[in-house]
């Protein structure tokens, strides 16, 4: 099947910003991902509140693997949390740019002090720039309290000597799962 | 804490040190090469300057209502939980922020990158309340151990190398740190800051956008300390310049287009943060975060109410009016502002930091225009720096002796050209080759760095109707504007471009109540003798009268076309006529290739080779690039491209007599360059960088000889 303009736009955009993207059929091939990344990256635990009825099936796999599963009150395992686990909102292809509804604490500290950033994002998802999304964002951001954010790749920081580094402050690495089918 | 010399003398000093710093010249000089190409690289596919005309409209359509988009988004704000603020003085902001603190019981306080906060020295204010405040920005981190300012509005510590910072971090943490491993510096920082976050009680950030239509903040970075400065204390303040107001999402993200492209050369930057009312925060009291927004005037409502000054009010703190400037890339942001830094920082240093402060630095401009083309708000910088210097010139009432005769001379254009013609006799016995060493009431002071040209035996119009002849039945008639090089120190210039249209059925004339374009006076912040002169240009050179009126000096004709219809605004019948004289002024090398149509078959083939100097005035003052470029080859010279072709030569007019040195190395610069090509001949289009050019390479005893493009390409023509 030929690939839509946004979606070839969205990797290519990706890789110049070091977010590694693959694709993935379902939320299920999503946490195998997530957990297979995990193990050989050596961290412990995976953290992933937010995820509704879909988290058992994580917290299940975690557990097959001899991995933590956190879903709340995050600030408690600061320190201790390997992956963060999201689900985007929306994509945009010409910054490859995750959005993601952060208003919950948990979501943000699991999306921030972990070491790695894992998001599935539905194909579907996917426009082609912020400009397409102005009336969705508009209409989140007026649903308030609202905390709302555009993530492009991993943290990093070029302010010694202007040499890019990264995971300065945020996830050492950014995985972002383009998903073929709408979650359930 | 910032100090910023508030004389010349101590500021040369200063500049002079900045210049012997190698580290701080290699590191500016590796960006501002970087720069262009990742920056165009960004902007691929979408079209700068219209852009850049969306947000100044954008802009200024927000400005004059600024109180109106504070008041609706102050109560969208607050329905979603936030407390909002004014503070109508720097100081006010920081008690407001301090008595937040002090309500709260905060100890500790995190803060993310705020150029706002720089502006009010909030830190130190905090610091003295007793409060533990800690940057989590690394660049800011880094400045504020040492105990300075920033030195780039993006790039805080771009002015340290990585030894400085291994050096400060072993400092810091008592282990040694290897300065190659700046993956090592950046998680010492990692491990150091996050401690910070998790034990802070209050967090301050900056704010990028400030959306009036939802009560939303928006914030860019690219570390992430933006999202944990708003996430884990329990009280965050945003301190927001009223500037920031945005009516919409919509004009958001027009600007979030242009902001990390314009700055880093990025698409975007890797977190942009949109926060509306109080989030969720389980250590506050009710799950709720204390967020207050403190907006801040400082002067900027006054400013938005000034029909010129408004626009610096479009800023959106990219930064790139420093990165494109050749002075910054020389000194560096600790001697180019106070706090804000660059082009935009000379400006607002007036009105946010004060006269003393802005003093010295407003002066330190060339013109080159560089800014105003990189600047996605559209600002008229260098003509806002100008303005400045002007004002502070006026109130001070302290004038240099040179603005005091310039003052008195130029207006009367009988007196000046006099003056000129004295001079010569004058110089006489000192004159060499060509060359003097002083050329009074043009230029003045000591310049050992390039030869002074000797005013020529001549002038243009003692000789105008000697070389030029009459032609019987014109096909159209062109006024040539010499300006004073032109006219008094290499009026062969215009004999070569009598020579190249010879023949082609065209009248020239040279109004002789034509003088001085005025440009120096402006340059000098002398704006009422710029006007004298330009009513008497204007008068002397009626656009009615021809079909063309060509410059062979750029910044004469730069000046013609931009300022002059600034300096007679609301002049009635004088501003129509000043916008039919800008119809008509045209650049040498577009008059030739465009109007004459010179033709290769008049140029002998197999030329030599050739560099060309890219006038400030003609690339970016006229937008004239490919038509010189056209011209070499059209006359069948081979032109070679040589590195930073279109970076300012270092003349600026005055600029030379106050900072002799900065002149001195662009112009080492670019001489150098120019010889890295091989070629025989440095070709330029105007007599002020033909004047800097050739007295550099004279006094250096270049090879290359340094010729106005007018005068290579009447040499090629057959005979
Ligand atoms: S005009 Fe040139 S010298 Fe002056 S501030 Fe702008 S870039 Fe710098
Ligand atoms: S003045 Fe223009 S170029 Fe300079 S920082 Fe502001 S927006 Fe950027």
């Amino acid at each position: 099947m030929e690939q839509p303009q946004s979606l070839v736009l969205m990797k290519q955009r990706a890789e110049a910003v070091q977010t590694v993207v693959s694709e993935v059929r379902n939320m299920r091939e999503a946490f195998d991902y997530c957990v297979e990344l995990a193990k050989k990256e050596g961290l412990q635990s995976i953290a992933a509140p937010g995820l509704g009825k879909n988290a058992s099936a994580l917290g299940t796999i975690c557990k097959k693997n001899g991995l933590n599963f956190l879903t709340k009150n995050l600030r408690e395992h600061i320190g201790r949390i390997g992956t963060g686990f999201t689900v985007a909102n929306w994509g945009i292809a010409e910054t490859a740019t995750l959005v993601i509804d952060s208003g919950s604490e948990d979501l943000r500290i699991a999306t921030m002090l972990g070491e790695i950033h894992v998001a599935a994002l539905p194909r579907s998802r996917i426009v082609a720039d912020a400009a397409a999304l102005e009336e969705e964002l508009t209409r989140m951001m007026k649903t308030t309290p609202s905390y709302l954010s555009f993530i492009s790749g991993a943290s990093r920081t070029a302010d010694i000597e202007r040499v890019l580094t990264i995971g300065v402050h945020g996830p050492q690495q950014l995985h972002m799962l383009i998903m073929e089918e709408e979650l359930l | 804490m910032i100090k910023t010399p508030h004389d010349l003398q101590t500021y040369r000093k200063d500049l002079k040190g900045a210049l012997r710093n190698q580290f701080l010249g290699k590191t500016l000089d590796t960006f501002a090469t970087a720069y262009p190409t990742s920056r165009a690289n960004a902007f691929a596919g979408i079209d700068f300057d219209t852009l850049a005309c969306e947000i100044a409209k954008g802009k200024d359509e927000s400005i004059p209502k600024l109180e109106s988009l504070l008041e609706e988004f102050t109560a969208h704000a607050r329905e979603a939980g936030a407390v909002v603020h004014f503070a109508r003085t720097a100081f006010e902001a920081n008690s407001i922020i301090a008595s937040i603190a002090g309500e709260n019981g905060v100890k500790k306080i995190v803060k993310g990158k705020s150029m706002t906060a720089e502006e009010t020295f909030l830190n130190a204010h905090l610091e003295r309340e007793g409060y533990e405040v800690t940057e989590t920005d690394l660049g800011e981190w880094i400045i504020q151990l040492r105990g300075e300012g920033p030195s780039h509005m993006v790039l805080p510590a771009i002015h340290l190398s990585r030894k400085d910072v291994a050096d400060l971090f072993t400092k810091v943490t008592g282990e040694p740190r290897d300065p190659d491993d700046i993956n090592g510096m950046v998680k010492v920082a990692r491990r150091e800051l996050r401690r910070k976050f998790i034990e802070a009680d209050m967090g301050i950030s900056g704010a990028n956008f400030a959306i009036a239509s939802s009560g939303t903040i928006g914030l860019v970075t690219n570390e992430g300390n933006g999202r944990l400065v708003t996430t884990m204390p329990r009280v965050h303040v945003a301190l927001v310049g009223v500037d920031k107001l945005v009516p919409n999402l919509r004009s958001a993200l027009r600007i979030l287009t242009a902001l990390p492209r314009n700055a880093t050369g990025q698409v975007i930057s890797t977190y942009v943060t949109w926060i509306t009312g109080a989030t969720e925060c389980k250590t506050a009291d009710n799950g709720r975060k204390q967020m207050h927004i403190v907006f801040l005037d400082n002067g900027r409502l006054a400013l938005s109410k000034d029909p010129l000054f408004s626009q610096a009010l479009r800023c959106i703190r990219c930064g790139a009016c420093a990165n494109v400037c050749p002075i910054y890339k020389l000194v560096g942001g600790h001697n180019y502002g106070h706090v804000y830094i660059g082009a935009i920082g000379l400006v607002m240093t007036y009105f946010y930091h004060g006269r003393e402060n802005a003093r010295a630095i407003v002066k330190n401009c060339l013109n080159c225009q560089s800014c105003r083309k990189v600047c996605p708000a559209g600002i008229d910088l260098p003509g806002l720096i100008k303005e400045v210097h002007g004002t502070i010139l006026k109130v001070e009432g302290k004038k240099p002796i040179r603005n005091v005769l310039l003052q008195k001379v130029l207006p009367n254009r009988r007196l000046f050209h006099s003056l000129l013609r004295q001079a010569r006799i004058a110089q006489k016995p000192v004159a060499d080759g060509g060359f003097i060493r002083h050329l009074p009431m043009l230029f003045s002071g000591n310049h050992g760095f390039r030869r002074l040209p000797a005013i020529a035996r001549v002038p243009l119009r003692d000789m105008w109707d000697r070389i030029n002849p009459r032609v019987d039945n014109p096909k159209y008639r062109v006024a040539l504007f010499g300006g004073c090089l032109v006219d008094f120190v290499y009026p062969e210039q215009a004999a070569a471009l009598l020579r190249i249209a010879r023949k082609r059925a065209v009248q020239f004339e040279y109004p002789l109540g034509q003088t001085c374009c005025g440009l120096p006076a402006q340059m000098m912040g002398e704006k009422q003798t710029a006007r004298a002169v330009a009513v008497q240009n204007l008068s002397a050179l009626d656009p009615a009268d021809f079909d063309y009126i060509v410059t062979l000096c750029a910044s004469c004709g730069s000046h013609l076309k931009e300022n002059y219809s600034r300096l007679l605004k609301g002049e009635g019948a004088l501003a129509v006529k000043v916008a039919q004289l800008e119809a008509k002024v045209i650049d040498f090398s577009s008059f030739a290739t465009r109007v004459l149509g010179v033709a290769p078959e008049e140029f002998q083939r197999a030329g030599q080779k050739v560099a060309y100097h890219a006038p400030c005035h003609l690339c970016r003052g006229m937008g004239v690039s490919r038509e010189p470029r056209e011209l070499l080859d059209t006359a069948g010279l081979q032109y070679v491209r040589s590195g930073d072709e279109e970076v300012c030569c270092g003349f600026g007019g005055s600029f030379s007599i106050d900072f002799p040195e900065i002149s001195a190395e662009l112009l080492r610069r670019k001489l150098d360059n120019a010889e890295a090509t091989g070629a025989g001949v440095l070709v330029t289009d105007c007599p002020g960088c033909v004047l800097q050019l050739r007295g550099g390479m004279e006094r250096r005893g270049g090879r290359m000889q340094v010729k106005h493009i007018a005068e290579v390409v009447a040499e090629q023509r057959k005979s």
